[in-house]
C-alpha cells in the first residue's frame, strides 16, 4: 500500500509538472488545467488515485491536459509532451484497484489528523472548534489555547485581522468591516451605484462576501502554517481541509434548553428573545458554513468529533479534549 | 450507465427526425428524392455525436477521411440516380455559394477576434458571468452571432479559468451568445440576413425584442442559480481566484482589431444589400457572377464579402504582435475542425434540403406554433438559413393580404415572428444547429474545459431550452 502511495504521489507530481510544462509550451494566458497550488493540486490527485484509479475524473482531468499539449506549435516539444502524457496514462492504467475495501478510512483526511501521530515535525497543533451559540464553545476554546500555551482565533481577532491587512492595501477602511453577527448571505441591503462600483471593483467582480471569505482562507492558512493555534468557526476545518494542512475539527454543542438557560444568564434576556436570537445565530451559522463548505452544518459526519457540552460541562469538556490531543501524541 | 444514456440519446435524435422522414417519405413520390440520399448526412452527424466517445483520438486524427467517406457516400448515389452533372452542380452549389462565403466569415472573425486580448484580474462569478452573458447577446445582434461568440469567448474562458466547473458557463454561452442573441437585427443571423434580402425590412427584428428579452430573463435565471450551485461546490473545494491585489486591473489589447472587426460586418451586410442593386444585376435580373460550371456562379457580391474579409483578417495579423495571440492561445485547431466537418454537413445535407424545399409548401403549416417548431426542429440539424427561406416561401404562398410585403408574397407577422424565432433560437439545441457553436465547443476543449459530447449537450438542451420553447410557443405563438 505504502509503495503504491508513493507511486501515486510520483504520478500526480508528473501530471502537475506535465500540466505547467504544456501550459508554458503553449503560451497561453486563459488559464491552465490545474490552477491550484502543487501542494493541493498533487494531494487532490493522489486520492484520485487511490480511490479509482480507472475513474473517469482522473481521466477527464488528463485529457484536458492532451487537449491542449495537441494544440503545440513546436513539434518537437508537442511530441515530447504527448509521449509523457502517453506514459503517464500507461502507468495510471497499471495501478492495482485495492484500496478502501475493507477499511472506512477516508485516506485523505484520516492523513490530517494530528491524533493518528503521523505528522511531520514541521507540522503544528491547529483544533478547529466549530460550536452553536450557547453551549460554551467559545469559552472552551479560549481556556484549552490557554491549557496548551497555544494562540486562540475567534471572529473578533479575525475581523480586526482582515481590516488591518486591507488597511494596508490602502483600499478599505475599518468601518467597512464585516462582521460575522452581520453576516446574512441573503440579506437585502439598500442598493447604491457607487458603492456597489466601488465594491465591484476593489473585489475583482466578486461579492464582497466570497471576497471576505477568500481572504480570511489564506490568513487562517498561513496561521495553521506558522503557529499551533485554536481557531473558531469560520469554516476553518473545510478551509484547512481543502487546503490539506493538519487539524482536528471539533463541534460542540448543547440541548436547546440549556443553551437557552445559559445566553438568559450571560446576556440578560427574556426567554422568548433568548430562544428567537439562538435560532436566528444557528441559522446564520448554518446557511455560512453550508454555502462555503459543501458540507452540512452540525453534521457529524463533517467533524472528526462532536461533543454535547452540557454531558461534560466546561472543565471536563477540555480534558476530555486534552486527553485525546494528549494520548495520541505520547 | 454511459452506454444507456447515449442509446437514450440516439433514441431521441430518431424520435425527433422521425416526424421528418415519415413526412418526407409520404411525399416521396411527388419530391422524387430518395429519403436514403439523406443516410449519409445522419451517418456524419453519428459519427461527430459518438465517435469522440467511442474512439477519441483516432477521430482527431482521421476526421477528413470520414469526412470525405461520407461525401462520397452521398455523392455516388446521387450521381447513379441524377447523374454526374446534376451531382456535380449540386455539390458545386452549396460549396461555391454556401460554404465559402460560410467558413471565410468565419474564418475572418475568429483571426480578427484572435487578436483582441484582455487581461485583468476580474473573477468569473455568478453575477459577472451573468454580466457577460447578457452583454454578449446584445451584442451578438450588433456584430453577427458568430462574431460575438469568437469576441467574448476568450474573456469568459479567462475569467472562470480559476473555476472548475465550467463547462456549464460555455453552454450557456452557445444558447444566447451564439444563438438567441442573433435575433433583433438581420446582422445577427445569417437566416434573418436572407429575409432582409427578401424584403423584410431591416429594423423589423427589433419587433421581436419582448420575446428575446423573455428567454433572456428565464435563462440568465436559470444559469444564475446553476452557476451558484457550481460556484459553492468549486469553493467548497478549496478553489479561490487571486485577489490579492487591491483593485481590479482591467486592459483589452489590440482594441484596433475592432476597426476590422467593423469592416467584416460591413461585409456581411454588403452581401445583403447589394444582390439587390441594379448594378450587379444581369438584364434579367440575376445576380452576376463568375461562372463556375453550368448555374453555379460566384456572385459578385459574395466575391466582394469575400475580398473584404480576407483583407480585414489579413490586416488584423500585419498589424497586431503575435505576443497577443499567443496569450489568447490562438490555434488554427478550432476552424480547422469547423472547416472539415462543416463542408461535409453541407454537401451531405443537401439531399435533406432538397426534400425540404419540395416537401416543406406541402406540409400545410399556417400557424405560428407550427412554423416556430417545424423551422426550429429541422434548424437545430440542417443549416438554418434553407430552412428559414422554405418556411418563409411557404408562408409567403398562403396568400395573405396583411403583413410584411416580401419578395416572396406577404407574410403576417406572427408567421414570420415564428419562423425568424425558431431559425434562430433552435440553432442552440445541436452542436451543428448553429456555425459558432462548434467554434465555442472546439475553443473551449483547448483551454481546459471538459465540454460536454454532442448527446450531452443535447441533454442540455432538452433540459433547459425546449422547456423555454415551450413557454414561448405558449406566451407568443399561439
Amino acid at each position: 500500500m505504502q509503495e503504491n502511495q508513493k507511486k501515486c504521489l510520483e504520478l500526480a507530481n508528473r501530471i502537475y509538472d506535465l500540466d505547467a510544462k504544456v501550459y508554458e509550451c503553449v503560451g497561453s494566458s486563459l488559464g491552465r488545467t490545474f490552477t491550484g497550488n502543487r501542494e493541493n493540486t498533487v494531494q487532490n490527485l493522489c486520492m484520485l488515485m487511490l480511490a479509482k484509479p480507472n475513474g473517469h475524473l482522473l481521466r477527464s482531468e488528463l485529457a484536458l491536459i492532451g487537449n491542449m499539449a495537441r494544440t503545440i506549435q513546436d513539434k518537437e516539444a508537442r511530441g515530447q509532451m504527448l509521449t509523457e502524457y502517453d506514459s503517464i496514462l500507461k502507468e495510471i492504467e497499471q495501478l492495482p484497484d485495492s484500496f478502501g475495501k475493507v477499511d472506512i478510512v477516508d485516506l485523505s483526511r484520516a492523513r490530517l489528523n494530528p491524533t493518528a501521530g503521523k505528522l511531520s515535525e514541521k507540522d503544528h497543533l491547529v483544533i478547529c472548534i466549530s460550536r452553536t451559540q450557547g453551549s460554551a464553545g467559545n469559552d472552551i476554546g479560549f481556556e484549552l489555547a490557554d491549557e496548551l500555551h497555544i494562540n486562540y482565533y475567534d471572529v473578533e481577532i479575525f475581523n480586526q485581522v482582515l481590516n488591518r491587512l486591507e488597511a494596508e492595501k490602502g483600499s478599505v477602511n475599518d468601518a467597512e468591516a464585516e462582521h460575522f453577527a452581520d453576516f446574512d448571505k441573503y440579506r437585502k441591503r439598500s442598493f447604491r451605484l457607487k458603492t456597489w462600483l466601488r465594491e465591484f471593483n476593489r473585489y475583482h467582480g466578486l461579492p464582497r462576501q466570497d471576497a471576505v471569505f477568500f481572504n480570511m482562507s489564506d490568513l487562517i492558512c498561513n496561521l495553521a502554517r506558522t503557529e499551533d493555534c485554536v481557531i473558531m468557526g469560520r469554516c476553518a476545518d473545510a478551509i484547512l481541509a481543502n487546503n490539506h494542512i493538519p487539524h482536528i475539527s471539533l463541534f460542540i454543542s448543547a440541548p436547546f434548553s440549556l443553551r437557552i438557560q445559559r445566553t438568559m444568564a450571560s446576556k440578560n434576556m427574556e426567554l422568548r428573545q433568548a430562544s428567537r436570537f439562538l435560532k436566528q445565530m444557528d441559522r446564520q451559522h448554518k446557511k455560512y458554513y453550508d454555502f462555503y463548505t459543501g458540507s452540512r452544518w452540525g453534521r457529524p459526519e463533517s467533524y472528526d468529533l462532536c461533543i454535547n457540552s452540557a454531558n461534560y460541562g466546561i472543565r471536563e469538556t477540555i480534558d476530555l479534549i486534552e486527553r485525546m490531543i494528549d494520548q495520541k501524541r505520547k | 450507465m454511459k452506454k444507456i444514456i447515449t442509446l437514450l440519446c440516439i433514441f431521441c435524435s430518431v424520435f425527433f427526425l422521425c416526424p421528418v422522414n415519415v413526412q418526407a417519405a409520404e411525399s416521396t413520390q411527388a419530391a422524387a428524392v430518395p429519403v436514403w440520399l439523406c443516410i449519409p448526412f445522419a451517418g456524419l452527424l453519428l459519427c461527430i455525436a459518438l465517435m469522440p466517445l467511442v474512439k477519441g483520438e483516432w477521430w482527431e486524427a482521421h476526421q477528413p477521411h470520414v469526412v470525405i467517406l461520407w461525401v462520397l457516400a452521398m455523392a455516388i448515389p446521387f450521381a447513379i440516380v441524377y447523374g454526374v452533372g446534376e451531382m456535380a452542380e449540386t455539390v458545386l452549389e452549396c460549396t461555391v455559394n454556401d460554404y465559402v462565403t460560410f467558413i471565410i466569415l468565419l474564418f475572418g472573425l475568429f483571426c480578427v477576434s484572435g487578436n483582441i486580448t484582455m487581461e485583468g484580474d476580474f473573477a468569473g462569478s455568478p453575477r459577472v458571468n451573468v454580466g457577460l452573458l447578457a452583454l454578449g447577446t446584445f451584442l451578438a445582434s450588433c456584430i453577427g452571432t458568430t462574431g460575438a461568440s469568437m469576441l467574448m469567448v476568450r474573456p469568459v474562458l479567462k475569467m472562470n479559468s480559476w473555476r472548475k466547473r465550467k463547462a456549464h458557463i460555455m453552454v450557456f454561452f452557445i444558447f444566447m451568445v451564439s444563438n438567441m442573441g442573433g435575433i433583433l437585427t438581420p446582422i445577427g443571423d445569417p437566416p434573418l440576413l436572407m429575409g432582409f434580402m427578401r424584403g423584410v425590412p431591416f429594423f423589423w427584428s427589433l419587433h421581436l425584442f419582448p420575446v428575446l428579452l423573455f428567454n433572456m430573463i428565464v435563462l440568465l435565471f436559470v444559469f444564475y442559480h446553476v452557476d451558484r450551485r457550481m460556484y459553492r461546490r468549486d469553493i467548497a473545494e478549496g478553489r479561490k481566484p487571486d485577489i490579492s491585489k487591491p483593485g481590479t486591473q482591467f486592459r483589452i489589447d489590440g482594441l484596433h482589431n475592432l476597426i476590422f472587426l467593423v469592416m467584416i460586418v460591413v461585409a456581411v451586410i454588403l452581401s445583403g444589400v447589394l444582390p439587390g442593386l441594379k448594378i450587379f444585376q444581369d438584364s434579367a435580373g440575376n445576380v452576376l457572377g463568375i461562372p463556375v460550371f453550368r448555374d453555379v456562379r460566384l456572385s459578385i457580391p459574395s466575391v466582394i464579402e469575400i475580398v473584404i474579409i480576407l483583407a480585414a483578417a489579413g490586416l488584423s495579423f500585419k498589424t497586431t504582435p503575435k505576443e497577443i495571440r499567443t496569450r489568447n492561445h490562438f490555434t488554427w485547431g478550432a476552424i480547422k475542425e469547423v472547416a472539415v466537418l462543416f463542408i461535409g454537413i453541407f454537401i451531405t445535407m443537401q439531399p435533406a434540403l432538397m426534400l425540404l424545399r419540395q416537401v416543406g409548401p406541402n406540409l400545410g403549416l399556417d400557424q405560428p406554433y407550427q412554423l416556430f417548431w417545424a423551422t426550429g426542429a429541422l434548424s437545430s440539424f440542417l443549416d438554418n438559413t434553407p430552412t428559414y427561406l422554405v418556411f418563409l416561401t411557404t408562408a409567403g404562398t398562403i396568400g395573405f393580404t396583411s403583413g410584411i410585403s416580401t419578395s416572396l408574397g406577404t407574410v403576417p407577422v406572427h408567421l414570420l415572428s415564428a419562423i425568424s424565432c425558431g431559425a434562430v433560437f433552435m440553432g442552440a439545441n445541436t452542436y451543428i444547429g448553429n456555425a459558432p457553436n462548434f467554434m465555442v465547443k472546439s475553443i473551449s476543449d483547448e483551454n481546459g474545459v471538459s465540454m460536454p459530447s454532442f448527446f450531452g449537450y443535447m441533454l442540455w438542451s432538452l433540459a433547459f431550452l425546449i422547456p423555454l420553447f415551450l413557454l414561448d410557443t405558449l406566451i407568443f405563438f399561439l
